[in-house]
């Protein structure tokens, strides 16, 4: 039951994909984005990662997506520039064919050489839940995620220096005229 | 509150589900969550009809008018007449409208209601699912409103409707920020995210809930909660987003028919959503307020809880309905200024006093 829903589900993430990064119309491809993003949550609700799932939603298709759109709602004419049509055929061959060795390279990596690393961790998955990750974020031991991942309000406060900095020049031109 | 384990994992225990499991014993789990959705579905579309005659008596109210009369007693039917309306008008396209997204769009707002409306708990046993992180599906799930009125502004074609769209879209990201972090600070207080586990660690007196727990800052935390779901469900004074004398009607300008129906539709239920969400983590969900006196006490406990929480819920969406007649319009720098520079540095400071009434045992 659950393998049929996998491989149903697994379909449809490889269309909608597909879809995303070939659609002539940027917004069409940005719809195809928000559904591979829901169906990949759908893929963590089956592994039982229940949080990773919630945060996929959230972060992507509440948080991203939506600056994407918004960034695509401002600028005009993407929706009728058709660029991937003045790419030649032989350029999508070739490429995908690069692609294609690739991924059949890791394919048969991965069925050849199983790792124990690998077949220990999927024996024992056991379902994460909520508490356990907090616990892990916060805790003094085997932890400390939250601090590390504070630092990278460093780099935000570095981009807000960068546009105030920026913007200094605007204002007094303003103020000139 | 003796649960055992199998009960916290599937809230869907109650006569029927009972009945049915021991009718079917292996098909139970997949009918009781078939019959569950079909309850879900008939619930919300009856919620819809029920408000939006609700929206139209309270505010003729307040206008000392009437409001719909004609139909049936005291226009009980008019929902109903709409209904057949809407069904029965012809669906218009603009020209040049993006046909896949201008309709894909009006599904996306009603498909978050739906999906939210499965997991509020309605009742100890009356609730369709209960995920640990009910909280952050919450927050996740509404961000697909925010999508639907984004790509409809955009298919119309038309520049107000896309101009609307804009302000809807900017709107609810902002306040969604505030909304969540109050929702943090009940996350932190009840020390779980599952909607069902914090109403039951608000279980006992009326002074248990968590608006009147933690000195004063329970109930300055629900007054921000009302300013920002109101925002966020873009009511007045929020409604910059289908503000009818600057843009017809926002992103919603070109839709007829059904599409218009789902958009009207949605926003009805969301305030539902929202005014129950508040009642869940801030005024005890389904528990009855007991006062603490031995005659009165069991007498409010036999009123089933679903009833005390539709009470609560109906309550907080007269308030919001009030604040539509109350406040005028705001501008959308005031909005803006109003969310990042008073709600998010209060909201931050409420989360950090929380911490610290916490650390203190001042929390209760």
């Amino acid at each position: 039951m659950s393998d049929i829903l996998f491989y149903i589900l697994a379909t449809v993430l490889v269309i909608l994909s597909g879809c995303a990064v070939s659609l002539p119309n940027i917004l069409h491809s940005a719809i195809a984005l928000i559904g591979s993003f829901i169906i990949t949550a759908a893929l963590y609700i089956m592994l039982q990662i229940e949080l990773l799932a919630l945060a996929q939603i959230m972060l992507y298709v509440g948080g991203i997506v939506v600056f994407m759109l918004l960034i695509i709602l401002l600028t005009t004419g993407l929706g009728v520039d058709d660029k991937l049509g003045r790419i030649s055929t032989w350029k999508w061959i070739s490429k995908g064919m690069i692609t294609g060795l690739l991924f059949t390279g890791m394919l048969y990596f991965f069925t050849e050489n199983s790792s124990s690393l690998l077949d220990q961790a999927s024996a024992k998955a056991a379902p994460i839940t909520i508490d356990q990750i907090g616990i892990r974020l916060l805790s003094t031991e085997n932890g400390f995620i939250v601090p590390f991942e504070v630092v990278s309000l460093l780099l935000l406060a570095a981009l807000v220096g960068a546009v105030v900095i920026a913007r200094k020049d605007a204002e007094k031109k303003e103020e000139q005229s | 509150m003796n649960m055992s384990a199998t009960e916290t994992l599937y809230p869907l225990h109650n006569g029927i589900g009972n009945m049915v499991r021991a009718l079917f014993p292996e098909s139970a789990f997949f009918i009781n969550g078939l019959l569950g959705l079909i309850a879900v579905v008939i619930l919300t579309s009856t919620l819809a009809a029920v408000l939006i005659l609700l929206e139209r008596k309270v505010s003729a109210h307040f206008q000392v008018r009437l409001g719909p009369m004609r139909v049936g007693f005291h226009g009980i039917l008019q929902p109903l007449a709409d209904g057949i309306k809407l069904i029965f008008k012809e669906i218009l396209k603009p020209k040049g409208a993006d046909s896949f997204t201008f309709y894909l769009a009006p599904m996306l707002p009603l498909t978050a209601t739906f999906l939210i409306m499965a997991i509020l708990p309605f009742d100890h046993h009356l609730q369709l699912a209960d995920p640990a992180g009910g909280v952050l599906y919450v927050l996740g799930i509404s961000g697909l409103a925010v999508l639907g009125l984004l790509l409809a502004g955009w298919s119309s074609n038309n520049k107000l409707s896309l101009l609307g769209a804009m302000r809807a879209g900017a709107q609810m990201i902002s306040f969604e920020i505030s909304l969540a972090l109050i929702m943090l600070l009940i996350v932190m207080l009840s020390g779980t995210a599952s909607l069902r586990e914090i109403v039951l660690s608000q279980q006992g007196l009326i002074f248990d809930w968590w608006i009147f727990k933690l000195p004063f800052l329970g109930i300055i935390s629900f007054i921000m909660y009302l300013i920002a779901s109101t925002a966020e469900l873009n009511r007045t004074p929020f409604d910059l987003a289908e503000g009818e004398s600057e843009l017809t009607a926002g992103y919603h300008t070109e839709y007829s028919g059904m599409g218009f129906a789902m958009f009207f539709f949605a926003e009805f239920v969301n305030m539902f959503i929202s005014a129950a969400l508040a009642t869940t983590f801030f005024l005890g969900g389904f528990h009855a307020p007991l006062i603490g006196i031995d005659f009165i006490d069991p007498i409010l406990n036999i009123i089933p809880g679903f009833i005390w929480f539709f009470g609560k819920t109906f309550f907080i969406v007269f308030i919001y309905m009030w604040f539509r007649w109350t406040f005028p319009r705001l501008r959308i720098d005031q909005l803006m200024s109003l969310e990042w520079k008073m709600m998010l540095p209060t909201n931050l400071l409420l989360l950090m006093m929380g911490a610290v009434f916490m650390v203190l045992g001042w929390a209760g």
